[in-house]
């Protein structure tokens, strides 16, 4: 009998890894290579009055704007960004230039003599200020229902507003790229998620076709978003340099520098406006979701719209108004991370839930289920949840497993119990799926087969998982299946690593493209099969009045978290959480709790120690000895388990898992600690110094 | 490039420091991170320097005549594995930073570094600890807090080593630490206290209080611990209030990235608070 496809299997990139065999990016050797140093703004916003160079030494080179061939423009969804600064910055961190030389040691002596002279310009720091000078890049807006009417029959009208901060992504290898010019092409290899973006990056920077660019991705430890967009800024300023020095030219940050101009996650403020019936039962939700985007727009309003789409979380308002708006800020450029928008506004609508039921002296978890949404239900943008909703079986094997409901009754005074409900939209927000329309290609040569992906290995297991969804429908050993190396010249586009689509969309891809492999294997001893991305037909989207299935299916999951608060300190340790999950079913079962892990010990983080605060445009915490991530003694004891749930369009059932977690742990710890002390949160780093000042305002 | 010598022995480093402007240096876990300047830069070092982890002389734990002698170049990780190390200090050892850092760290760098949020220091200074500083001609013997003069500032004079850390051998029946941390494991400290105490029938008979990374040097004040000594456990604790305003001008924190002032004050009068529950509490366990 075959064996199951969610039994785990030993990681295809664990030896090499461990081993230390693995090329990364800072591993690789080039041929009389010039170093890269970037040199950055230090304002926030102003005119570049002058810039003054020392005399250069032999083979070394500064690039400038000037050097750029094609267009100063990082091209993102929004290209507002400029590759090097022409006349004006816009926050602490920008690339002005880039100073070439044949060392280190002479590139960074150079760059600290350089003198650049500035016009300091008026800059705005915070959201709030940016909302008062009305400095918006984006803003979208739906509704739902009669909102305007059930807010005139509502009983009772509770108002409140919620705060996330900034959160790095502190992958383990920080960004680094390597270009060179070989035959008239440009070849650029780094670390990276999303090969096509940076290929797509440099035919505008340098006006050059595709067929004339080759990005290859190196081993890429690890990214969490912060190697979606970024990289195509570092891929363009290596590429840039490689052509105007007619050298191979590296570019490695230094972890002090990643953090300083790197993208982060978008602090936000929420506020909210709940209407409830005399059942106490929520009928009508209007959310104003304001997401500081920093610098410039970028990746924010697709982020933004992952935010406003999963605004509403698991639950079912009948009536609804939301407005999402990004502003702008004079501060590092927000960007990708994890959840991509929703972790934000998940966290702000499970407090509201959790607070507006200790206002009232209901029991929290009572409380939400009895808006959460089942089958058939329209989302917050009217799509029909066509898939089923096993949210009370993952709630129940929840509670059963963290044992909650004995807990939250003999809690002690500084220990408490959280729960948290919440859903990941999987792929692509709105009809990005339908606009990319990934490609694969599965190649039979003898007995073996290579599969052909631009979704990238990046640690959480895809090379793993994705040669598994092949050499089971083959049943073939996974040694005879093997990926092809990420090199756009090689493999087609089949989407970024974004969004937890890799899965789902691009394994769900290589299924269909097995199955048929399997159907001819004895045909011929050579052929390749191609398959490109169709959105099931029964999906509705408009994206102009963003009404319908804003995603083709949901992930979702259940946190209970415990914490104890040290009542002489406050530090809050978690002590454990409790996950269970719904993603379809598990591709490979280690893989997926390695997945579900990392995100409560990110989401953990975020809610907690992660404090990372700017002061007029620069960060306060901008190394790893200030900015805190959780240590392994931080991490709590994690019980994780699965419930299945297959999806029809997943492949043997899979749906999304990489971002759920990360959305799931924030408002269960947050909860877990208002429970403790008895008290409303309404922001999340919550610190010790935060809880301290909450408890003397309570005395 | 900046020189470095590796001395043989003691003299003939003590001879080094005599004749060259140059920086001591034993295991650089703080060193390093200061000057570092980048990804593939050596770091930045203004001044030569002197090796002196590996010498034999600077690397010894030993009993002698009352006190426990402890070389600088021991590392924070032999402190806690010797017996002859109190199981109190152990407990801040092993809360400081991480196992690497603790294998290569030495306690005579936490001393000379002079950081406010050393975290070896509250000890030391509730200890009585002294220091032997030595140049090629003298040595002279320095209490803890005459040796350490502001954060990151020490009286060590630019031809002397630290070559000795000399702790009195008593042993407190009463021992209390907290350290106070972004987070349980590699953290630096937000604030620390030691405490030290000696109880007879229920009156105090020694009694010490050391306040970390809560003021420009550690905060010990011998003038409120004599005014303290001979009380009963039980009044102290009553006098909680009147005890934290004789501190009260003596804690002055900082507000940086790490934590706030505010914060940072607060904490430490509940961890004085505790301290003195703890000491009623747990007087009478101890013979």
């Amino acid at each position: 009998m075959k064996m199951t496809i969610s039994k785990s299997i030993k990681r295809t990139d664990a030896r090499e890894k461990i081993r230390g065999e693995a090329q990364y990016i800072g591993d690789m050797a080039f041929d009389n290579p010039l170093y890269l140093k970037t040199v950055r703004s230090t304002r926030p916003h102003a005119k570049i009055l002058d810039i003054r160079l020392p005399d250069l030494p032999e083979n070394c080179f500064i690039i400038d704007k000037s050097h750029i061939p094609g267009k100063n423009r990082m091209r993102t969804v929004v290209s507002d960004h400029p590759i090097l600064a022409e006349d004006e910055v816009l926050y602490i961190g920008q690339p002005i230039l880039l100073v070439a030389g044949p060392s280190r040691e002479l590139v960074y002596q150079i760059s600290e003599k350089i003198r650049i002279d500035y016009e300091d310009l008026p800059a705005v720091f915070t959201l709030e200020e940016s909302e008062k000078q009305n400095c918006v890049f984006t803003e979208y807006s739906f509704s739902k229902g009669e909102p305007d009417t059930a807010f005139a029959q509502a009983a009772r009208i509770i108002e409140d507003e919620y705060r996330t901060g900034l959160q790095e992504h502190v992958y383990l290898e920080p960004q680094g790229m390597a270009a060179e010019v070989k035959d008239d092409t440009v070849f650029v290899y780094g670390s990276m998620q999303c090969p096509f973006y940076a290929e797509g990056a440099l035919t505008e920077a340098l006006g050059r076709p595709a067929d004339k660019i080759r990005v290859i991705q190196t081993t890429t430890g690890g990214a969490f978003g912060g190697k979606e967009e970024f990289p195509s800024l570092t891929a363009c300023h290596t590429a840039i340099a490689a052509l105007a020095t007619k050298h191979p030219v590296i570019l490695i940050y230094d972890r002090d520098e990643d953090i300083i101009c790197s993208t982060k996650r978008h602090p936000a403020i929420i506020r909210y406006k709940a209407g409830l019936d005399d059942n106490n039962r929520v009928t009508v939700l209007d959310m104003d979701l304001l997401y500081d985007a920093g610098a410039y727009t970028g990746l924010s309003p697709v982020v933004l719209q992952r935010g406003i789409f999963s605004a509403t979380n698991v639950y079912n308002f009948h009536h609804l108004k939301v407005r999402g708006r990004n502003f702008q800020t004079h501060t590092v450029p927000s960007g990708a991370f994890r959840g991509f928008g929703a972790p934000q506004s998940v966290f702000g609508t499970e407090m509201l839930m959790h607070n507006i039921a200790i206002t009232l002296g209901l029991d929290p978890l009572e409380f939400k289920m009895k808006h959460i949404l089942k089958q058939g239900d329209p989302s917050c943008t009217g799509g029909k949840i066509h898939d089923k909703v096993i949210l009370p079986e993952l709630v129940e094997r929840a509670l059963d497993l963290s044992d909650y409901r004995q807990k939250i009754q003999k809690k002690k005074k500084f220990t408490g119990v959280g729960i948290s409900l919440f859903l990941h939209g999987c792929g692509f927000t709105g009809n990005g799926e339908q606009t990319i329309k990934g490609k694969i290609i599965l190649r039979k040569s003898k007995d073996r087969v290579v599969l052909k992906v631009s979704s990238v290995e990046m640690g959480q297991g895809a090379d793993t998982t994705l040669r598994k969804i092949v050499a089971h429908t083959l049943d073939l050993p996974i040694e005879k299946v093997t990926c092809e190396i990420r090199d756009t010249g090689l493999v087609p586009d089949s989407g970024p690593t974004v969004a937890s689509r890799t899965i789902m969309i691009v394994g769900g891809l290589l299924k269909t493209a097995a199955d048929e492999m399997k159907s001819r294997w004895n045909d011929t001893e050579d052929f390749e099969i191609s398959k490109v991305y169709h959105h099931p037909g029964f999906l509705t989207w408009d994206n102009d009045t963003f009404q319908g299935n804003a995603y083709p299916t949901y992930s979702w999951g259940v946190n209970v978290a415990e914490v104890a608060i040290d009542p002489v300190t406050y530090d809050i340790h978690i002590e454990k959480v409790t996950g269970v999950y719904d993603v379809g079913r598990a591709i490979d079962e280690r893989a997926l709790r390695g997945q579900m892990e990392g995100g409560i010990a990110q989401g953990a983080g975020w809610a907690t120690l992660e404090v990372m605060k700017s002061k007029e445009g620069r960060l306060v915490q901008h190394n790893l000895t200030d900015y805190k991530v959780p240590t392994s003694m931080d991490v709590p004891e994690i019980i994780c388990d699965f419930m299945d749930n297959p999806y029809e369009f997943g492949p043997f059932g899979a749906k999304c898992a990489g971002e759920l977690p990360m959305t799931g742990a924030p408002p269960a710890v947050a909860a877990a600690i208002s429970n403790a002390l008895g008290i409303p949160l309404n922001e999340i780093p919550v610190t010790p110094e935060m809880l301290m000042e909450l408890e003397k305002h309570e005395d | 490039m900046v020189d470095a010598y590796r001395p043989k022995t003691l003299a003939e480093a003590l001879k080094i420091r005599n004749e060259t402007d140059c920086l001591p240096i034993a295991g650089g876990t703080d060193l390093m991170v200061q000057k570092a300047r980048g990804t593939g830069l050596g770091p930045g070092f203004e001044k030569p320097l002197l090796f002196v982890g590996h010498l034999p002389e600077l690397h010894r734990i030993e009993k002698k005549e009352g006190y426990i002698h402890i070389g600088p170049a021991v590392l924070l990780s032999e402190l806690l594995h010797n017996p002859l190390i109190s199981d109190t200090f152990k407990k801040a050892v092993a809360l400081m930073a991480s196992p690497p850092s603790r294998n290569l760290a030495t306690l005579g760098g936490n001393i000379c570094n002079a950081s406010p949020a050393g975290d070896t220091l509250p000890f030391l200074y509730a200890a009585d600890a002294e220091l032997l500083l030595e140049n090629h001609e003298f040595e002279r013997r320095i209490a803890i807090e005459d040796f350490i003069t502001g954060p990151k500032q020490t009286d060590l004079k630019p031809d002397e080593l630290l070559t000795d850390i000399i702790i009195p051998d008593i042993n407190f029946p009463v021992t209390y630490y907290k350290k106070v941390g972004q987070r349980r494991g590699m953290s630096l400290t937000k604030a620390s206290f030691h405490g030290l105490a000696d109880v007879l029938d229920g009156y105090v008979e020694d009694l010490r209080m050391a306040f970390g990374s809560v003021a420009p040097t550690v905060v010990r004040s011998r003038d409120i611990e004599n005014s303290l000594i001979g009380e009963s456990v039980n009044s102290l604790k009553n006098r909680y209030q009147e005890i934290l305003e004789l501190y009260e001008p003596l804690i002055q924190p900082i507000d940086d990235a790490r934590s706030s002032a505010m914060y940072r004050k607060n904490v430490c009068f509940n961890i004085l608070k505790d301290f003195l529950n703890y000491l009623e509490k747990n007087q009478g366990d101890i013979i």
